[in-house]
């Protein structure tokens, strides 16, 4: 194991970025991640604000008209190998927004998250549970881990 | 023409002001997109400029022509925070249009959710709040606080963020109370009454802490009543003013008004502290007196109905929703969210203070933009 890839493993940063959606997917994560009571640092997952340090990308919301663009930006600063995990049911479909006309979608939704940038986790639900975030993030971990 | 009414941009022209600090609309001291601009002169914030619409996702928009019981519980999507103020009023609006009774015992189950909403909502509030100060430690303990509010409102409705209690004529039948939940509530409050009277011990009588906060971003009174701020905001600069004073619903229940007489960081923080414990009162008194009977009155007939108002107070302020009703749809939705006038608060608490503390005098209005973004564009297509 290199050396690169033995402090990757001990530190891994997910940054949240957030396009739109209600607040409460993006509460749950930091929820999770802060709150005692899940406390992903105990499994060396921290949380950051900046995409330069970060490793995971958690996208919420159904990426409006207006976050298209700071949405693909922030993906490209990333550094290299990085894994992007969408929570929620907005990031994975549209959700309620995008939908609820059936055939006719909001023209305001440019979601999917998956049409913007490729996402390597799903975690469904609305709002997410702080159990299904750690699952989503250590299923997306190996792709992270592995890269040379 | 009085140099505090000229456009920023006007100033920025003549040199009034020198630098322009502009962050946004996603940046790492943000949590949530929206854009700032601090116009400072020797790193003393001159003016301030918040711009929302990052977040506009036409929530009215999606609910006109929708059957009512769907566009309810489309509004309940506005704000994962409060979201059951919203589902309430929105289902308030529809009782009042058609002339629904709505059965006591389900008044009361609505309260206490409300309530433990607010309590949510202000240690959410109370966490950012020390996080954003640098107090990791406080910011974590609050957060464990919480997880006791959540696990009640899981309980009761099965979701951890949107609960959705309240349909029209009453409340969902999964949110009934029985003797175990009953129970556990009364547990739950004593759990919150004790560990935040810690936490608020613990928190005034830390100097290091009172002397970061006191003095901050202080919002005068008259500026607060100016910029038709609501809620804590309102109160924490002396205001007695609450709207659940005027609710009808809240006249069982007995509680004082919260008011600081600052305006700071200091008054917002304890306002929120206070409340969270006037709220365990609530709740105590509603099951103690919870009355017996149906919960859901099912027998109503939907009618036509011109545009109906209604206003709450929620726990950032004073939620306005309002709609008509053409066979059984809505139609001419709006809402008014109460951080659009706090919003206008954020920016005069930032003026005069040092650039480091902006971060701090704007988290002090208890932001929430998401479900701010109302502004709906209307383009004339015979033009
Ligand atoms: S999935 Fe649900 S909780 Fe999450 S952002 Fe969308 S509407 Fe809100």
């Amino acid at each position: 194991m290199s050396l690169k890839s033995y402090s990757r493993a001990r530190a891994v940063h997910v940054m949240l970025v957030y396009t739109g959606g209600c607040n409460g997917c993006d509460i749950e994560i930091v929820n999770c991640i802060l709150s005692p009571k899940y406390d992903a640092e105990q499994y060396k997952v921290f949380l950051t604000w900046n995409p330069r340090e970060a490793d995971v990308l958690v996208v919420t919301g159904p990426v409006t008209r207006r976050n298209e663009e700071p949405l693909r930006k922030m993906y490209e600063a990333i550094p290299e190998p990085k894994v992007v995990v969408a929570a929620g049911a907005c990031a994975l479909m549209g959700g309620v927004y995008k939908n609820i006309h059936g055939d006719i979608p909001s023209e305001e939704i440019m979601g999917p998250v998956e049409n913007i940038i490729p996402v390597d986790a799903k975690v469904p639900g609305c709002a997410v549970r702080p159990e299904d975030i750690l699952s989503g993030v250590v299923a997306a971990l190996p792709k992270l881990l592995n890269a040379k | 023409m009085d140099e505090d009414n000229q456009k920023t941009n006007e100033k920025v022209d003549r040199k009034v002001i020198e630098t322009e600090i502009s962050m946004g609309p996603v940046h790492p001291a943000a949590l949530e997109p929206y854009r700032v601009r601090l116009f400072v002169e020797d790193e003393i914030i001159k003016d301030a400029e918040i711009t929302v619409g990052v977040n506009h996702r036409g929530v009215e928009r999606i609910m006109e022509g929708l059957p009512v019981e769907k566009a309810n519980s489309l509004t309940e999507k506005i704000c994962g925070i409060c979201s059951n103020s919203h589902i309430w009023n929105s289902c308030m609006v529809a009782e009042k249009a058609l002339n629904i009774e709505v059965p006591e015992r389900a008044q009361y189950i609505r309260i206490i959710m409300e309530e433990l909403e607010r309590m949510h909502s202000h240690m959410l509030y109370l966490a950012h709040g020390c996080e954003v100060l640098g107090h990791e430690t406080l910011s974590m303990r609050m957060f464990y606080i919480r997880e006791t509010v959540m696990e009640l409102l899981r309980m009761i409705g099965g979701n951890r963020v949107q609960y959705g209690a309240p349909i029209i004529g009453g409340v969902r039948p999964r949110c009934e109370l029985d003797e175990m939940r009953i129970q556990k509530l009364k547990e739950g409050m004593d759990t919150v009454e004790e560990k935040m009277t810690e936490f608020a011990d613990r928190f005034v009588s830390d100097p290091m802490i009172m002397s970061r906060i006191t003095g901050i971003g202080t919002l005068s009174q008259k500026d607060a009543i100016k910029l038709g701020t609501s809620g804590p905001t309102l109160r924490a600069t002396g205001v007695e003013k609450d709207l659940r004073r005027d609710m009808t619903v809240y006249d069982p229940f007995e509680f004082d008004v919260i008011t600081q007489d600052d305006g700071d960081v200091k008054s917002n923080l304890l306002v929120r502290v206070f409340e969270i414990l006037e709220s365990v009162k609530i709740i105590r008194q509603a099951v103690a007196g919870l009355p017996e009977g149906k919960i859901t009155n099912r027998s109503w007939e939907m009618q036509d109905a011109p545009i109906t108002k209604s206003y709450i107070e929620v726990p950032r302020g004073t939620l306005y929703h309002s709609y008509a009703l053409q066979d059984g749809r809505v139609r001419h939705s709006v809402i008014r969210t109460p951080s659009i006038t706090n919003i206008g608060a954020m920016q005069y608490a930032c003026i005069g203070q040092h650039v480091t503390d902006a971060q701090l005098s704007i988290v002090q209005c208890d932001p929430c933009f998401t479900c701010t973004d109302r502004a709906v564009k209307i383009i004339r297509l015979d033009k």
